[in-house]
């Protein structure tokens, strides 16, 4: 550290100094319809930024604002401290690893990956060394010559992510470049993607609906809705500290007690009362009690809250058992590991941690 | 397998008997029909084919005696062999005339959004339901005694190439534009995000994507043009005479089999320029 | 502070509106060539002719400038004009017909019949458009013709004794078979095979199947396909002249006959545009009916 030249250091200190990515304030509407709605994201060099949230929430345009594909209506956008929001995609150091691949269906793999370094004017000499060590990195050598209609689904992918890392873009952007595979490949993948990361440290923006995959893969996860970010934050954070109802639903799965509190006792929508015992005092009204299905315990009292209700039916679902209950009109179902001895009909004893549960009026 | 599924389709139907028949009748009607179309787009073409090789003097049937006597003079001629010259440099002309023009305005009418599209989109498809009378007739017309550069553009062989992309232009421009509408535009999209620039990424990208479809109506605008004469009647001169139009004077005058030799010539350079495409496709499609 | 945002508004303001005046400008440069062919030699020369139509003609030159409506009037009282106009409709008509029924037909079974006969039907169908329109009428005109093939075969039968002279125009009726089988083709392979299963399976039989389902389900395509062929009809005055009888005179022929033969450049400019009209009106006409098309569909 101390031997390194000069100026080199003073490079890394000015490129340290700024984000690779910051979004301030970045809108936009299509025909009235606000798709992207006052997002700020500030993304480090070297992080690792998802993007989650339900189809139409406004991820993917976000991703194709920074990529230079649409032009945001008003905030600005920049790369590297750049402003670039009204350069095109051509003129920004962005690559984009898409959904479908988007593979150049006339050019052979070792061409695909090459298209972005002679784009960029890179020596000719120096390309097929880059082409070369950027296949060795997704594990593809061999493969130059094929097609991609010669290549599987999976194949396809790593393709499309040398192609893009290739180029050593300032941000590499993701548009749910997983959702097309099948789950066996989907998770081989992410792995892959996540000791790449690990091992050369880009940065990156992630677009994706499936949970896990945000939580698996991301340094911070910005969970969105109708065009806004609800929460940004790293995944045990967004997982363990939801910023609103929102967030705790969409995150992980969970089970929802619909319930109305009268001078301290629960009663159902019918206003029959039900048996449950809760730590913290609510006001009286109609609450949204939520907890994870993973964090619920049977057959146990001694919890600061606690439920007692009826077994209904039992559904066996590979590592864990689901046991669907009844209190009257709530449902609510138990994650447990291995069999309980108890048949349906059965009164049984629901206890949780206050740090698992969340309740919204 | 539309065997089957219609034979499948007869049998889940009432009354199985009567189907039967109906089916049976609908196949011997569609054979029929079949072996009509045949003779009919066949009869002129073998006719033809065969009275190339005739030996006698005359239009004639039966023929007696078999030679390729008219097929030396036609080579021979150099009023034949003039026109047939003609015919190809007028027909390649046009397509690369048209292909060009036609091309790009489909590119733009594919990418880009700008006033008055409806207009200039039926300016450039109405020459096409033109009648060839009239197009040649005007553009005669108009360019009767204009001269550039001391040359006479009337007559000239490229006067009739501007002429016959009238109709291979719009032609081009038509098969074009639902081809660039096939274009996979993520990858059109990927091109750009790799830092190409649209000029780049049109010869790169989305060229060799549409290569089927310029080949192919590239192929149809030389077709057009080579088998074109009605507006080359009203548009050349005894120097620039194509094929068609020598074939349709002499028709008129008196049919000799060098007429036949000349149809089976203009046919052969159509299927010899088709084949080599073909030859080429299927090429691509090995590659990929 | 004041700085920096000075340079951020150039950065803006200069990378906002390159491109926007290039995006502006670049449709017409593409369009160029293909606007100025059709401008230079289709414009100008519907202009030019339009002109001439009102121009005299005189002895044996070929125009004297003026201004003149005869040549417009002489298309009503002209026996030869209304005659050819006539047989132009008539000729166009029953081609296009027998062409549209032909190609129908044939689209028809090449849609039907299994995917491997395909590529065979395709090439069928493609040989009116690669074989040109003077060879054809040449292979026609060997075969039907006094010593031609057909009544060779049929005084050599004894069928007939006489030598005959078919009328076999309408016979010719090549004009646009190609496009007519490709445009009804496109229509067909826009349907789903299945629903005439449905209907075979409600009960219907085939040529009920055919009234009831297919053809509403073609209708659009028949028309369009139908005008098509009737604008490449009216125009065409190779095949009539060259095999019809000699009185058999076309619009087209017309109008060659006055530049060519009589050197009436006013006259032949004025049948010219009448022409053009007919064709915009017919063009104007399936305009019309394809989008009250649309218009029902939804």
């Amino acid at each position: 550290m101390f031997g390194a030249p000069r100026h080199a250091n003073a490079e890394l200190t000015v490129l340290a100094d700024t984000n690779a990515l910051e979004l301030d304030g970045v809108r936009r509407a299509f025909g009235g319809v606000v798709a992207v709605d006052n997002v700020s994201i500030d993304v480090r060099r070297g992080e690792f930024v998802t993007l989650l949230g339900p189809s139409g929430s406004g991820k993917t345009s976000t991703l194709r604002l920074i990529g230079g594909f649409e032009q945001p209506d008003s905030g600005s956008i920049r790369i590297n401290g750049n402003r670039v929001d009204h350069l095109p995609a051509y003129q920004r150091d962005t690559t984009t690893i898409f959904q479908s691949g988007a593979l150049f269906p006339h050019k052979t793999v070792a061409e695909n990956v090459a298209y972005g370094l002679r784009m960029r004017g890179v020596a000719k000499a120096d390309i097929p060394p880059r082409v070369k060590q950027a296949l060795e990195v997704v594990r593809l050598s061999g493969y130059e010559e094929r097609y991609p209609a010669q290549l599987s689904g999976g194949q396809k992918q790593r393709v499309a992510l040398a192609r893009s890392m290739v180029v050593r873009p300032t941000i590499l952007l993701f548009d749910e470049p997983l959702s097309a595979l099948d789950l066996s490949l989907r998770l081989q993948l992410r792995a892959e993607i996540k000791r790449l990361h690990d091992e050369i440290g880009f940065s990156a923006i992630y677009v994706t609906h499936d949970q896990s995959e945000a939580m698996a893969m991301s340094s911070r996860v910005a969970v969105m809705r109708s065009g806004r970010i609800e929460q940004i934050d790293r995944p045990e954070k967004v997982f363990g500290e939801p910023a609103n109802e929102f967030v705790y639903t969409f995150i992980g799965e969970s089970c929802c007690l619909r319930t109305q509190i009268s001078a301290g006792a629960a009663v159902d929508s019918n206003g029959a009362p039900i048996d449950l015992r809760l730590a913290r005092r609510l006001n009286d009204g109609a609450w949204r009690i939520y907890i994870r299905p993973s964090r619920m315990h049977l057959d146990r009292t001694d919890m600061e809250n606690g439920l007692r209700a009826r077994l209904d039916f039992t559904e066996f679902l590979g590592d864990v058992h689901r046991y669907h209950f009844k209190a009257g009109k709530v449902e609510l179902f138990v994650d447990h590991p291995g069999a309980v001895a108890h048949a349906a009909g059965d009164l049984i004893d629901i206890g949780w941690q206050t740090a698992d549960m969340m309740a919204y009026q | 397998m539309a065997d089957a599924h219609s034979l499948s389709t007869d049998a889940t139907t009432a009354p199985a008997a009567r189907t039967r028949i109906d089916a049976t009748v609908l196949r011997i009607l569609a054979l029929g029909f079949t072996i009509f179309i045949v003779a009919y787009i066949a009869i002129p073409v073998l006719v033809t084919l065969a009275m190339s090789f005739n030996d006698a003097a005359a239009v004639r049937f039966p023929i007696k005696a078999w030679s390729l006597k008219w097929y030396y003079d036609f080579f021979g001629s150099p009023q034949w062999v003039d026109a047939l010259k003609s015919s190809v440099i007028i027909a390649l002309g046009t397509t690369v005339i048209s292909t060009t023009a036609g091309v790009m305005a489909a590119w733009a009418f594919e990418r880009f959004n700008f006033a008055c599209k409806s207009l200039v989109y039926l300016l450039i498809m109405l020459p096409l339901f033109m009648p060839g009378v009239v197009l040649g007739l005007g553009v005669a017309m108009a360019f009767g005694d204009v001269s550039l550069f001391g040359v006479n553009v009337y007559g000239s062989r490229q006067l009739v190439m501007l002429a016959h992309s009238l109709w291979a232009m719009p032609l081009v421009f038509m098969l074009m534009e639902a081809t660039f509408r096939t274009v996979d535009h993520r990858i059109v999209e990927a091109s750009y995000d790799l830092g190409g620039r649209p000029v780049q990424t049109f010869f790169e990208i989305v060229l060799p994507s549409v290569s089927t479809g310029i080949i192919s109506s590239a192929l149809f605008a030389f077709v057009i043009s080579l088998n074109e004469f009605v507006m080359a009647l009203f548009l050349t001169t005894r120097d620039t005479q194509t094929l068609p139009v020598l074939m349709w004077l002499s028709l008129r005058s008196a049919g000799t089999p060098r007429l036949a030799v000349a149809s089976v010539i203009l046919a052969a350079a159509v299927f010899v320029s088709l084949s080599l495409i073909m030859a080429w496709y299927i090429r691509q499609l090995r590659k990929t | 502070m004041n700085v920096r945002a000075v340079s951020e508004m150039e950065v803006q303001d200069g990378a906002r509106r390159a491109p926007r005046w290039r995006m502006r400008l670049t449709p017409w440069l593409l369009m160029a060539p293909a606007l100025s062919i059709a401008l230079a030699f289709f414009g100008l020369p519907i202009v030019f002719m339009t002109r001439m139509s009102f121009n005299e003609h005189i002895d044996q030159r070929f125009y004297v400038p003026g201004f003149t409506f005869d040549n417009y009037a002489a298309m009503l009282t002209d026996p030869t004009f209304s005659s050819a106009l006539w047989t132009t409709m008539r000729l166009a008509l029953i081609s296009s017909i027998v062409t549209v029924t032909i190609g129908y037909v044939f689209a028809m079974l090449v849609w039907l019949k299994p995917k491997r006969w395909r590529l065979l039907f395709i090439a069928l169908a493609l040989c009116p458009l690669l074989i040109s329109e003077i060879s054809i009428i040449f292979g026609w005109w060997m075969f039907f013709p006094k010593n031609g093939l057909l009544s060779y075969a049929l005084t050599s039968s004894g069928l007939i004794t006489d030598k005959i002279s078919l009328m076999y125009t309408e016979f010719a009726a090549f004009v646009g078979l190609s496009y007519v089988i490709f445009i009804l083709l496109s229509i067909f392979d826009g349907i789903d095979k299945k629903v005439l299963e449905a209907s075979a399976d409600l009960g219907a039989a085939p040529v009920r199947t055919f009234y009831e389902v297919l053809l509403p389900l073609t209708k659009g395509g028949v028309a369009a396909a139908f005008a098509q062929s009737f604008i490449w009809a009216i125009g065409t005055y190779a095949t009539p002249s060259a095999l019809g009888p000699d009185t058999l005179w076309t619009i087209g022929y017309l109008i060659q006959e006055q530049m060519l033969g009589k050197h009436n450049w006013p006259r032949a400019a004025a049948f010219s545009i009448v022409l053009t009209m007919g064709v915009a009106v017919v063009m104007v006409v399936i305009r019309m009916l394809t989008s009250k098309r649309t218009a029902l569909n939804g």
